[in-house]
């Protein structure tokens, strides 16, 4: 997010930059349900330390993985903690008190359980945008036969997340320079943030017509195959890792719902 | 190369014609230059022209548009863009979001097109030396000025190697600089052979890259000629144009009897200055 491009993807020719795109998408989709699935709330922290973080290591990505998850989750963790392990009925064990509040463990173990699944689900996520041109991605999918349509809103989507902070940066800063104050209380700010929201939000509906005419002047809408300037590699190391991370979320699933 | 036959059309929610009875007809190899005020229609005709419309846009359609005598109306856009393209007024808008160079964002509408893999890099290198890029094949388009961006659009539409170019206010959105660039581009493809409509309302970029001008005013062709005659003509004001500098000059010493009555107009910078010489050497 450093580059200044809207984009997710960073430029690497590490291991995890050479799979196949389809490989790191089961890696994300298989460590979130056996996150989820796993009958112990320590499971999807297990994963994060042990699998996605060293991987990331190994992709000299740790670092932007790791700020990021703690960027994005660290308001809900404050909320989680403090909802759940003051006031989660379920409280019982009481781990320390404050005057009239308490700190219970059956709350703070469902709060850290939930988070390490977030954060779980996020980071092989995270991860797998990071070292998947985006491109390639879409490419993968379409192959696959998801219609390119559906590939496209998938894949921008992502991509536009980037440049709508950008550009909401940019109309914040415009409004700031005609006035807008950003201080005082929350109702001030919120009632001055306003003005900011419209344009943002506006601006992208007005201009999903001239993107979407822009597309078909592609020939976006051709329907049949395509073909693709850079081929993207699938191998048979792919092929059974895929297969190899399939098994296990099915693994799990089945360990948690048995009778 | 393009037929419109009494071409009508308004919008769905529109309350009077975007378009009415427009009748057209260009002939391969023309640069023709579209010029109206706000809400002449011009972003209409060219719609019409690249079967946006009724394609994209529906509405109320009378009379037909044809592409090297085929009915847009009968035509998918798909197949339409195989024919036509068309480069819009906002370069950020044009760029697809799911490439990360540009040479891979010129490749995106080859790719759709189904174009062979071994017959994409060749293309795609004439497309960029046709629009000056060919030293940012490997940017990332978001690190592009707009007017880079813009004649990346450009570039994007003619490696799919269209016979009718359609530009649509391409430069209004750029700097002095990046606007002359982009028209240098799109002059330079004059010698190609490609047929070229593009909608402005600056007179003066009509002058210097038409072989014909035509005039809208609310929907309806008003002018129809050469540059020279269309350019110079006084009533362009009154559908809200603004006159050329070089007209309005001459016409201000015609009034104090400066000009010679019969002389025509000057529209270019050259034939302004040759009048004016005249004028000066007739006072001296
Ligand atoms: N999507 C739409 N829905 C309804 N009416 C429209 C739509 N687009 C354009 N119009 C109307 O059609 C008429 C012609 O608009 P058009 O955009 O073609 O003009 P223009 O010459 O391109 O103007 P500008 O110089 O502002 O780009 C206008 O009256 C406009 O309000
Ligand atoms: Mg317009």
């Amino acid at each position: 997010m450093d580059s200044g491009l809207p984009t997710l993807y960073r430029p690497g020719d590490s291991w995890l930059h050479r799979r196949h795109p389809l490989t790191k998408l089961a890696y994300a989709a298989s460590l979130a349900v056996a996150g989820f699935a796993a009958p112990w709330p320590a499971a999807a922290w297990f994963l994060l330390g042990a699998l996605t973080l060293p991987l990331a290591a190994w992709a000299r990505l740790a670092r932007p993985l790791g700020r990021a998850l703690l960027w994005s989750l660290a308001p809900l963790a404050a909320a989680l903690l403090i909802i759940h392990g003051l006031f989660n009925p379920a409280n019982h064990t009481i781990l320390a008190s404050w005057g009239e509040l308490t700190l219970g463990q059956e709350g703070l173990i469902y709060a850290l359980a939930t988070l390490g699944r977030l954060a779980g689900a996020l980071g092989a996520s995270l991860l797998c945008l990071y070292t998947t041109p985006p491109g390639d991605l879409m490419t993968a999918l379409q192959q696959r036969g998801l219609p390119a349509g559906l590939a496209y809103v998938l894949i921008s989507t992502l991509q536009l997340l980037p440049l709508m902070r950008r550009r909401a940066q940019a109309i914040l800063a415009a409004q700031q320079a005609r006035g807008l104050r950003l201080e005082g209380n929350l109702l001030i700010r919120a009632r001055a943030l306003l003005p900011a929201v419209i344009p943002l939000v506006v601006g992208a509906l007005l201009d999903v017509e001239e993107r979407a005419l822009a597309l078909e002047s592609r020939g976006f809408s051709r329907p049949g195959p395509r073909t693709s300037l850079q081929a993207v590699p699938d191998t048979a190391l792919d092929r059974s890792l895929r297969w190899a991370l399939a098994a296990g979320a099915l693994v799990t699933l089945v360990w948690r719902w048995w009778p | 190369m393009i037929e419109l036959e009494a071409l009508s059309f308004t919008y769905i929610g529109g309350n009077r014609p975007a378009l009415q009875a427009v009748s057209l007809s260009v002939a391969a190899g023309e640069f023709v230059v579209v010029l109206g005020a706000n809400g002449a229609g011009k972003t209409s005709l060219c719609h019409a022209l690249t079967g946006y419309i009724p394609h994209f846009y529906r509405g109320q359609l009378t009379g037909q548009a044809r592409l090297d005598g085929r009915n847009t109306q009968s035509l998918s856009l798909a197949e339409i863009v195989e024919v036509a393209g068309q480069v819009f007024q906002n370069p950020a808008n044009q760029i697809s979001g799911v490439r990360l160079t540009v040479s891979e964002e010129v490749a995106f509408g080859l790719e759709n097109l189904a174009v062979p893999a071994a017959a994409m890099p060749a293309r795609i290198k004439a497309a960029l030396a046709l629009t000056g890029l060919s030293a940012l094949a490997d940017r990332s388009p978001y690190a592009l000025s707009g007017g880079e961006q813009q004649r990346l659009a450009l570039a994007s539409v003619l490696v799919m190697q269209p016979r009718l170019l359609v530009l649509d206010e391409p430069t209004s959105m750029l700097d002095p600089q990046g606007a002359r660039d982009i028209l240098l581009a799109v002059a330079a493809l004059r010698q190609t052979g490609l047929t070229v409509v593009l909608a402005e309302h600056r007179l003066e970029l009509a002058a210097a890259l038409a072989s014909r001008v035509i005039v809208l005013a609310d929907g309806r062709i008003v002018r129809d000629g050469a540059p020279q005659e269309v350019l110079a003509d006084p009533a362009l004001e009154d559908y809200g144009l603004i006159p050329l500098r070089y007209t309005q000059a001459a016409r201000l010493a015609q009034a104090r009897g400066l000009w010679p009555a019969q002389a025509p107009m000057p529209v270019t910078l050259e034939s302004a200055a040759a009048g004016f010489r005249r004028v000066l050497r007739g006072a001296a």
